[in-house]
């Protein structure tokens, strides 16, 4: 079988590489207090595969490694360790309007969007109606993106990327921005992406959108597995985790300190 | 991921954007890029031709060829120096060549050099009855390629020590003006004193300058000056590519 995405024994630290001011560098850097933001390794001994054709989600509460371990798949950021492997063409939708410049029309953005992805101008060109079109932002395609609501902005980023002539996409959390029928247009598209071979790797904390959306999947905590397989399962688990947890102190959220 | 092809297309819609964004009203945009170094060397005619009183024949010619390529030089260095850290959502979220963007900053100022050379040449026509050279025709996109293979590498190096210690960005502003007028760019450098003017000339960025402005003046172009710029941008390219080799992988997780 051939595996689309697989990561092998993932280790990565953001420990050792900070940014220096020239403070630091004269009066030494603070230590850094250990809070589970600050921990040693954002992500140890990670390990997956996702065949091709096939949608996999990963869950876990903040700060768990999610973003981290996509933007690992992307190649944004480096592991320390361990062995990644990417076959094909990979686009990411990973921040609402990265890459975007307000000043520009959409239509500019989906030309320079679309270079960073990697499309040709030709390429783009070519697409371009398409994109357009579902888009469904109709004439406001010629206006600057600063007129556009965070809506609208998601609606033309996800037309980009559908589009990209990838084949694996990188989601995270993006869908939850449009209003439903595109996010129901979306999941149409995603699907139709997956039967045409494409393969799918999901950040999400909408658990009823991963389980519609995966086959299988992970949940992560302190960087590291802490279930995996089918994706109904690992969702369903992992919100018994969570109501089991105290309220007063949800594990994972902003004031769960270890 | 990027071939050669589509990294140039994805420098021309970055320098597009920019040049957009920058020129959004439209006429305007135009005259403020040249407002800029016109404001400097009228500054420095005032101060030094009127107040100081200095003798230095033809010295607004002087200045105005100096500024121009100058602003190109500084106004590239410093945003080119920011440029990771301007774009951090961008390096965060998208595997582009990273390399990219500093050169963009630098592409985007030669072009607006390049839009204020009719200016220039104008100036230099009508101010000091030059004729436009047909030698220029060679010798004006051979300084811009040279000084842009100058001022990227540069601009690179900057903006990868900018992502690691953030305080470079100001040091390089500062660092700019110090060299403005150790360059030399509102004196001549035969107004240094002999014993030290074998040190200014050490000075890549006067070979650069000298070099502008001797076409400009003279249509003539000295070939040492223009050697010794391209050894300089040769050096610090293969420094800037070892750091950039380096230092590049670690970027998307410091800026």
């Amino acid at each position: 079988m051939t595996h689309a995405v697989m990561c092998e024994d993932l280790w990565k630290t953001y420990q050792r590489h900070r940014p220096l001011g020239v403070k630091s560098l004269l009066l030494g850097a603070d230590p850094p207090r250990d809070t589970r933001f600050a921990r040693e390794w954002a992500l140890s001994e990670l390990g997956f595969q996702v065949p091709r054709g096939r949608s996999f989600g990963v869950i876990g509460p903040n700060g768990s490694g999610k973003t981290t371990l996509l933007s690992i798949l992307l190649g944004t950021v480096k592991e320390d360790r361990g062995r990644v492997s990417l076959s094909g063409r990979v686009a990411s939708l990973l921040e609402l309007g990265a890459g975007f410049h307000g000043d520009l029309t959409g239509r500019e953005n989906v030309f320079l969007y679309g270079s960073i992805l990697g499309m040709r101008l030709a390429e783009i060109r070519r697409r371009f109606e398409n994109i357009a079109e579902f888009s469904e932002l109709e004439g406001a395609i010629e206006q600057p993106l600063r007129t556009y609501s965070a809506g609208m902005i998601a609606r033309l980023g996800f037309s980009i990327i559908i589009h990209s002539a990838a084949d694996i996409l990188l989601i995270d959390e993006v869908l939850a921005v449009g209003d439903a029928s595109f996010q129901a247009k979306c999941l149409r598209a995603l699907r139709e992406f997956r039967a045409r071979g494409g393969t799918l790797v999901i950040v999400s904390h909408n658990m009823k959108e991963v389980t519609e959306v995966c086959d299988e999947g992970i949940c992560l905590d302190l960087g590291r597995v802490v279930d995996a397989g089918p994706m109904a399962g690992v969702a369903a688990r992992y919100q018994e985790r969570m109501a089991a947890a105290d309220p007063g102190k949800v594990k994972g959220g902003a004031l769960g300190k270890r | 991921m990027f071939d050669a092809r589509q990294t140039l297309e994805l420098l021309y819609l970055l320098v597009k954007k920019e040049l957009k964004v920058r020129y959004k009203n439209k006429f305007l945009g135009y005259v403020w890029a040249l407002v800029n170094p016109f404001a400097f060397a009228f500054v420095y005619w005032i101060a030094f031709k009127f107040i100081m009183r200095m003798e230095i024949e033809n010295y607004s010619l002087y200045l105005i060829t100096g500024m121009f390529p100058w602003v190109w030089l500084s106004a590239g260095m410093v945003a080119g120096t920011r440029s990771f850290v301007v774009n951090a959502s961008l390096i965060k979220k998208a595997p582009l060549p990273r390399a990219i963007l500093p050169l963009g900053n630098v592409a985007q100022e030669m072009v607006h050099f390049a839009f204020a050379l009719p200016v220039i040449i104008a100036f230099v026509w009508f101010a000091g009855e030059i004729r436009p050279s047909a030698s220029w025709i060679w010798q004006v996109p051979l300084l811009l390629a040279l000084q842009l293979a100058f001022v990227y590498p540069l601009a690179l190096g900057f903006a990868l020590a900018n992502v690691y210690v953030r305080d470079i960005e100001y040091l390089v502003g500062i660092g700019l003006s110090l060299l403005f007028f150790a360059t030399p760019m509102v004196y001549p450098i035969t107004m240094v004193p002999e014993a030290y003017r074998r040190w200014f000339e050490l000075n890549p960025l006067h070979a650069m300058m000298q070099s502008w402005r001797s076409v400009f003046l003279q249509s003539t172009l000295d070939f040492n000056h223009v050697a010794y710029a391209a050894a300089c941008a040769a050096v610090t390219g293969v420094i800037a590519w070892l750091l950039y080799r380096k230092l590049a992988p670690r970027v998307g997780e410091l800026v």
